[in-house]
């Protein structure tokens, strides 16, 4: 067993190229690939993404019966620079000036330029009346 | 012959198969404190992108010098330790993004740089403990070339610095440093702070770095000053910087701060005190 590895560096000796095996060529190239990729991202990020304060907006996104009671579906979104935490939205029925009923739901993050998904139980089917939603605040994570 | 039978270890295809196989279990294995823990994959997202992508940066070189130091394949020349590095970042990245897939925690509807900022961060420990799985899990054969590189004082350092880095890095990331360091007076602190240092000293001493040998004639100042002073030192300068990555240190007060240091200081002296054990 021994000889035959020996004799199988000679030979890869004589050709004198390639003394390192493929499988480490390969997987040392990844490496680079990811090494050099991941930071890539993070620093165009970092470059690109503004440093200014969170910038986040709440949409509906679809009201569902939920058993006897009605589910909207909300969508927050974070076009802002920083990550906001503990980001609480308020969604309102309004009758007039009059608010029907008010559900308040809390993301625990809103990463800067993502969105993030949740919903808001009510009473009264949203869709007969006017929902109003309203991004009540954040703290700095 | 004998060192081209060695040297054999990273250029033969399946001892180096072994050798991942072996990197990734080690990657899993060390990271998975870390990939269980809710801070580390909100940091993923939330932290300053400069300070992650530094972060990944000076991963690299703890890398080769580990390599070069323990390294999962014997190596010879830094092009084989640049190989080993990078193999061992790959290992890392690609078991952090695979367990973080699994976990659901990285989604592919997700934006590009939140699943990247995720994964990356991870990477770090779980690249270092593909590193480390050569020593932990394979057999080892402390060459006697080995012996002398790891007995010069610069590579103890170093030693003692990629120890801090692991073992600090695995609790700086959660809320309970600073809450530690609100809870405690200036008392506490010093005696954390005195603690550490008389630990990192009997550790030094009991698990016998290799220049320990020679330092046994040098007395006990000398060992003192040499290691075990320069070793808390190097915990406490590592522990700043990993605060300072995790944005755990805005707003805070002198006071605080070098509290807050001296909290993370005490795991970070623990790691550099053990290296020889972990590295």
């Amino acid at each position: 067993m021994a000889d035959i590895r020996e004799n199988d560096i000679e030979s890869r000796d004589e050709d004198g190229s390639a003394s390192v095996s493929r499988l480490a060529w390969i997987s040392s190239g990844v490496g680079l690939l990811l090494f050099l990729g991941s930071v890539g991202v993070l620093g165009y990020e970092g470059i690109t993404r503004g440093s200014g304060p969170p910038a986040i907006t709440a949409v509906v996104e679809e009201v569902v019966p939920a058993g006897p009671r009605w589910l909207a579906h909300i969508r927050v979104t974070n076009d802002g620079g920083k990550t906001g935490a503990k980001v609480q939205v308020e969604g309102q029925l309004m009758a007039g000036d009059e608010a029907l009923e008010t559900s308040v739901a809390e993301f625990d993050y809103v990463p800067a330029g993502s969105e993030q998904k949740g919903g808001l139980f009510f009473d009264r089917d949203p869709r007969a009346h006017d929902l109003r939603l309203r991004v009540l605040g954040y703290v700095e994570p | 012959m004998d060192i081209t039978r060695q040297r054999s270890f990273l250029h033969d295809e399946a001892q180096f198969a072994r050798a991942l196989a072996r990197a990734s279990a080690g990657a899993i294995i060390f990271a998975l404190p870390l990939l269980m823990t809710m801070e580390m994959w909100e940091l993923g997202f939330y932290m300053d992108r400069f300070r992650l992508a530094l972060f990944i940066l000076v991963t690299l070189p703890v890398l080769f010098g580990l390599s070069y130091f323990a390294g999962f394949e014997e190596t010879f020349c830094w092009q084989d330790d640049l190989i080993d590095a990078l193999s061992a970042f790959a290992v890392g990245f690609l078991m952090s993004a695979a367990l973080l897939t699994v976990f659901a925690i990285v989604r592919l509807d997700q934006p590009l740089p939140e699943i990247i900022g995720k994964i990356a961060l991870q990477s770090v420990p779980a690249s270092i403990g593909a590193m480390l799985a050569r020593k932990q899990l394979g057999q080892q054969d402390d060459s006697d070339k080995e012996r002398r590189i790891r007995s010069s004082y610069p590579g103890e350092l170093f030693l003692m610095g990629a120890g801090a880095l692991f073992v600090g890095f695995n609790v700086a990331p959660t809320e309970e440093m600073i809450l530690i360091s609100y809870k405690m007076s200036p008392w506490h602190a010093v005696a954390l702070a005195v603690l550490s240092l008389g630990l990192l000293h009997v550790f030094v001493y009991t698990v016998g770095f290799a220049g320990q040998e020679s330092a046994g004639d040098d007395g006990f100042l000398s060992v003192f000053l040499r290691f075990s002073v320069a070793g808390y030192g190097i915990a406490l300068l590592i522990s700043l910087y990993l605060l300072w990555t995790f944005e755990r240190i805005a707003g805070l007060s002198m006071m605080e701060l070098v509290t807050a240091t001296v909290v993370l200081g005490f795991p970070s002296a623990l790691g550099a005190a053990t290296a020889r054990l972990i590295v």
